[in-house]
C-alpha cells in the first residue's frame, strides 16, 4: 500500500480531532509513515472543521491533497460536501445522516439541503460510493453521543480496501477512551461495523 | 497510545512516536536542555508553551506565561544573557508587539542559546493577518530555520539552540499553522541528564554596560557587528544539515524548496511522475547560503523556487546570480501564488507550468463539481459556544445601546460576536486595540471635556469596548490608561472569563494560576479602580438583566466606565465537569408556550436552538445545550424550560 487519504469532516466539538488521532495511531502501530494535519484555535468554535490523516510507504504534506482522498468520514451530512473536492474520482464517503443545522439556517438566511440532494451530487458528479446512516442513533444505543465517533470509525474499517485491521483499530481506542467508557466505546465500534457492514451487503 | 506529556519526556531514545509538530519542537528543546521558557499563547504557536507547562516542573524547566510577547522575549533574552539555555514561542503577529525589545537586543546577542519560534498562520486560519517572519528575520538579520516536517522540527530545534550559542546570536524558529499543526511520527533522542533528573539550571549574568546598554555610543558598534555575523552564518549554513541538494544530480532543471514547501515539492514530483529534477532543500531560507546555491546551479538549465508567501529565497536567489553572472531563468512568484498558504495542489500547478507538462487531476474540472456542490453547502463560520457568558454580555450591550453604539473589540473568541445575529462586532485590529480604537472614535466623534465644541446628549455617539481578560492585560493596560487619561467617554466591558480561552485555557493574571500552582490574581476592577476609571461595577453576563442594568447606568457617566462581566468559560468549565462526572441543567422549548417568534434565534443566537420548520417552533438541540439558561431569560414567553434530571 503505497499512501491511503482519510479527510474527516464535521462541527467543532463533535470529535473529529479524536477520531483523526485514533487512525494515525493505528497506522503507526501497524508500521506506517504518519502525517496529520488539523486546525486549531478560534475555527474549531462550533464552525465546519476538518482533520487529515495519511499513512503509507511514504507521505509527505499533512494536509490531502485536492483530488486524491480515498474516503471521506463526515460527521455531518453538509460537511461532507464542504470538503467533496479533497476526494478522488470514485472514493467512499462514509457519512453520519444526523444534520447539525447552522445558526444561518435557523435564521432563514441559508437552506439547509436534503439528503438526496447531498447524496447526488456525492454520488452523480463525484462518482463516490456513498456509505450513510444515523451514527448519533448508534451512539445513544450504545450509552452515549459522545460515542459517534466511534460508531463511524467502526463502519469505516468495514470499507472495502481499508488498509488498517478492524480489531486493530478497536485496540487502540480501547487503550485510548478512560477505562470506565471502555465498554460502551466497544459496542458502539461494534455497532458501526455492523451498520457498514449491512448498507455493503456483507 | 500514551499520553502526549509522558511522550515528551520519555526516556526511550529511538522510540518512535505520534507528534504534533509544536510538541516535537518541545521535545526537542527538552533535548537540548532548555532552562527557561516564556510566551503568551497564540495561535498556532499554543501547544508548544502548553507542553512546555505541562513537562516544565519535571524537567527542571522554568516555564511562565507571560502577558504579553515581549514581555515573554524578554525574560527568555535575560535568562540567555545569563548563559542558559532559553526559548520563548509567538505567532506571527506575537513578533510584532515583540518587535521592539527584539530588533534592539539583536546587536547585543547571546550567551547561552536564544531560540525565538515564530508560528505564522498563512490562509490566515486564526489570524487577523497574513505575515511572513522570514521578512523580520531578514530586516533583524537573525538566521531563520523551517521545519519540513514533525521530526526535522524536533532535529531542528537542538540544533537551533547549537547556531545560537555558536555565534551568540538570535535564531528564528520559523513554523506555519501546516508545520506546528502536522501530525507525523517522530523518533526520540538522548534527553540531557539534567532534564532527567529535574535538575533546574542556574545561570550567571556577567554585567557589560557597553553590550547591555544601548546608548547611541554604544548602539553604534552593533550594527556592523550583526552584518558581520550574518555572514559568518551564512558561510556556517553550507554544511547545515538541514540544506541540501538531492534528486538527479546531472539533471538539467532544478526546484528550491524551502521549509514546509519541499514536503509539497516531493508530493508533487512523485505524483506528476517526474524524476529527472535536482532538488534543494532548504532549511535555512535566510540566509540562503551561497555554496550550496554554486553547487546545486551547476549544470542547471532553469530553476523554479517553490516558497510560500513572500519571495524571501527568490530576491536572495536572484540577486546571487545576478552578481554571479548566470543568466538561466529563475521562476518564483510568477508561477506560485504569493497569498495563502502552500499546496500539494499549488506545488504540482506550478511545477507543470514550468515543465510544461498536464497535472494528474483535472483541476478545471475539479473546480466546476465542486462548485456547483458548493451551491446548497450553508455556510457554518465558528460561533460562540452554547452558553457562552459573551453572548449574554453582547446581548445586553446591544439591548442597553439600542444597537446603535459603536463597538470595538478585540482578539479572543469575542470576535464571533461580529456575526448575526449579535452584529456586535464593528472593528478588530490587534490585542489590545479595542480601547485605543475606542478613545480615538470618541475624539473623533464626540470631543473630550474642556473643548468648546463637545458633543453630548443626542448628537454624543455611544461607543462600547469590548476586551478579554487576558487581552486586557496584554496589551489593554496602556490603551485604558491613556483613555483615562485624556478624559474619553467610553464604555469598556471587560469579558473576563477567567482565561485565555481562544488559545486553550491557558492561565493569565485574571485566572492567578501559574504551572507553579498559585500566582497572584489581579483583579481587573482593581486595575481600573487604580487607574481612576469614573464607574467601575462587576457584574455576572449569566444574570442579563443585572448586566443590562449595569451597562445602562454605566453608560449615563460622563468619563471612562469599566464594566467586568465575569463568568468563567462555558467550554472550560463543561469540559472540568465532564471529567469530574458532574451534571449540569439542560433546557427544551414547551411546545405550548412557544410562539415562534424567533427572538431566541434572531436576537440571541445560541447555536443549540434550532428552527422547527414544520412546527415553526424553536428546539433545543439536548446534546449541545451547557445550560445556562439565557434562552430562558432571553424569551419573552417562558417557552425554555430546564429538563427534570439534566444531563451529565
Amino acid at each position: 500500500m503505497k499512501e491511503y487519504n482519510i479527510v474527516i469532516t464535521g462541527v467543532g466539538g463533535q470529535g473529529v480531532l479524536t477520531a483523526a488521532n485514533i487512525l494515525g495511531w493505528a497506522a503507526l502501530h501497524a508500521g506506517y509513515k504518519v502525517r496529520m494535519g488539523e486546525v486549531h484555535g478560534m475555527s474549531q468554535r462550533f464552525g465546519s472543521v476538518v482533520s487529515y490523516v495519511r499513512f503509507g510507504e511514504e507521505v509527505y504534506g499533512s494536509m490531502v491533497p485536492e483530488g486524491k482522498g480515498d474516503v471521506i468520514l463526515a460527521f455531518e451530512p453538509v460537511e461532507a460536501l464542504r470538503y467533496i473536492n479533497y476526494l478522488k474520482e470514485g472514493g467512499m464517503v462514509v457519512v453520519n445522516t444526523k444534520p447539525i443545522v447552522p445558526v444561518q439556517v435557523s435564521m432563514g438566511k441559508a437552506r439547509y439541503p436534503t439528503l438526496e440532494e447531498i447524496r447526488k451530487i456525492v454520488e452523480e458528479d463525484f462518482k463516490a460510493k456513498w456509505i450513510g446512516f444515523n451514527a448519533e442513533e448508534l451512539a445513544i444505543k450504545a450509552g452515549h453521543v459522545v460515542t459517534t465517533n466511534t460508531v463511524l470509525i467502526g463502519a469505516l474499517t468495514q470499507i472495502p480496501e481499508f488498509p488498517l485491521d478492524a480489531e486493530h483499530v478497536r485496540e487502540v481506542i480501547r487503550l485510548s477512551v478512560p477505562p470506565k467508557a471502555v465498554e460502551m466505546n466497544m459496542k458502539a465500534f461494534d455497532l458501526g461495523v455492523q451498520a457498514a457492514k449491512e448498507i455493503l451487503g456483507l | 497510545m500514551a499520553k502526549v506529556t509522558d511522550m515528551v519526556l520519555w526516556d526511550k531514545p529511538g522510540e518512535r512516536v505520534l507528534l504534533l509538530g509544536n510538541q516535537a519542537i518541545a521535545r526537542g528543546a527538552l533535548e537540548a536542555n532548555i532552562a527557561v521558557y516564556a510566551a503568551y499563547p497564540g495561535t498556532p504557536s499554543s501547544e508548544l508553551t502548553d507542553t512546555m507547562a505541562i513537562v516544565a516542573k519535571k524537567a527542571g524547566v522554568y516555564m511562565e506565561y507571560s502577558t504579553n510577547e515581549k514581555v515573554a522575549f524578554e525574560t527568555a533574552l535575560a535568562a540567555a544573557w545569563s548563559g542558559l539555555r532559553a526559548m520563548t514561542a509567538m505567532k506571527h503577529v506575537g513578533l510584532n508587539v515583540a518587535a521592539d525589545t527584539f530588533l534592539s537586543a539583536v546587536g547585543m546577542g547571546v550567551e547561552g542559546g536564544f531560540v525565538i519560534m515564530v508560528a505564522d498562520d498563512p490562509s490566515m486560519w486564526s489570524s487577523q493577518n497574513e505575515q511572513d517572519t522570514r521578512v523580520y528575520a531578514k530586516f533583524a538579520n537573525v538566521p531563520v530555520l523551517e521545519p519540513s516536517d514533525p521530526h526535522e522540527a524536533k532535529e531542528m530545534t537542538k540544533y537551533a539552540f547549537e547556531l545560537s550559542e555558536k555565534f551568540k546570536h538570535f535564531v528564528i524558529l520559523r513554523t506555519t499553522t501546516r508545520s506546528s499543526h502536522a501530525r507525523g511520527d517522530v523518533v526520540l533522542g538522548e534527553l540531557p541528564e539534567e532534564i532527567k533528573t529535574g535538575k533546574r539550571k542556574f545561570g550567571n549574568f556577567k554585567k557589560d554596560p557597553s553590550r547591555f546598554v544601548d546608548v547611541p555610543a554604544n548602539a553604534r558598534k552593533f550594527h556592523p557587528i550583526v552584518l558581520e555575523k550574518i555572514e559568518k552564518i551564512r558561510e556556517e549554513l553550507n554544511n547545515c544539515p538541514f540544506n541540501r541538494i538531492e534528486g538527479k544530480e546531472d539533471a538539467k532543471v532544478g526546484i528550491i524548496a524551502p521549509g514546509l514547501s519541499y514536503a509539497y515539492v516531493k508530493e508533487a514530483l512523485h505524483w506528476l511522475g517526474v524524476d529527472n529534477v535536482k532538488i534543494l532543500k532548504l532549511g535555512t531560507p535566510f540566509p540562503v547560503p551561497y555554496g550550496l546555491l554554486e553547487k546545486f546551479f551547476d549544470g542547471l538549465e532553469k530553476v523554479l523556487i517553490v516558497e510560500e508567501l513572500e519571495p524571501v529565497v527568490e530576491e536572495q536567489v536572484k540577486t546571487w546570480a545576478y552578481d554571479k553572472g548566470i543568466r538561466i531563468p529563475i521562476h518564483g512568484k510568477d508561477l506560485v501564488p504569493r497569498v495563502y498558504e502552500m499546496t500539494t495542489r499549488r506545488a504540482v500547478e506550478a511545477i507543470a507550468k514550468f515543465l510544461g507538462i498536464p497535472t494528474p487531476v483535472n483541476y478545471e474540472e475539479l473546480d466546476a463539481k465542486y462548485k456547483k456542490a458548493l451551491e446548497i453547502v450553508p455556510p457554518r463560520p465558528p460561533s460562540l459556544c452554547p452558553a457562552c457568558p459573551h453572548r449574554n454580555s453582547f446581548f445586553a450591550i446591544k439591548k442597553a445601546t439600542h444597537s446603535k453604539g459603536i463597538y470595538p473589540s478585540d482578539i479572543g473568541c469575542y470576535t464571533l460576536g461580529l456575526l448575526p445575529p449579535l452584529n456586535a462586532v464593528d472593528t478588530t485590529v490587534a490585542m489590545g486595540a479595542s480601547i485605543g480604537i475606542a478613545h480615538g472614535l470618541d475624539v473623533a466623534l464626540n470631543g473630550v471635556p474642556g473643548e468648546d465644541e463637545r458633543k453630548t446628549g443626542k448628537e454624543k455617539k455611544v461607543i462600547v469596548a469590548t476586551i478579554g481578560d487576558s487581552t486586557f492585560y496584554h496589551t489593554g493596560l496602556p490603551a485604558l490608561a491613556n483613555a483615562i487619561y485624556n478624559r474619553s467617554n467610553v464604555l469598556v466591558v471587560v469579558l473576563d472569563n477567567l482565561v485565555t480561552a481562544m488559545t486553550g485555557d491557558q492561565p493569565n493574571p485574571s485566572t492567578g494560576q501559574t504551572p507553579h500552582g498559585e500566582g497572584r490574581r489581579i483583579p481587573i476592577e482593581d486595575v481600573a479602580k487604580a487607574m481612576g476609571a469614573d464607574f467601575v461595577a462587576v457584574v455576572d453576563p449569566y444574570d442579563i438583566k443585572a448586566t443590562y442594568e449595569t451597562i445602562k447606568k454605566a453608560l449615563e457617566v460622563d468619563g471612562v466606565s469599566v464594566v467586568v462581566a465575569r463568568q468563567v468559560c462555558a467550554l472550560y468549565r463543561i469540559g472540568q465537569m465532564r471529567r469530574k462526572g458532574e451534571k449540569w441543567p439542560i433546557y427544551y422549548v414547551d411546545e405550548e408556550a412557544c410562539t415562534g417568534c424567533k427572538i431566541c434565534i434572531n436576537a440571541y443566537g445560541c447555536p443549540a436552538i434550532y428552527w422547527d420548520e414544520e412546527k415553526k417552533q424553536a428546539r433545543v438541540e439536548p446534546t449541545m445545550c451547557w445550560g445556562c439558561g439565557g434562552c430562558a431569560q432571553v424569551c419573552p414567553f417562558g417557552a425554555f424550560k430546564p429538563v427534570e434530571g439534566g444531563e451529565e
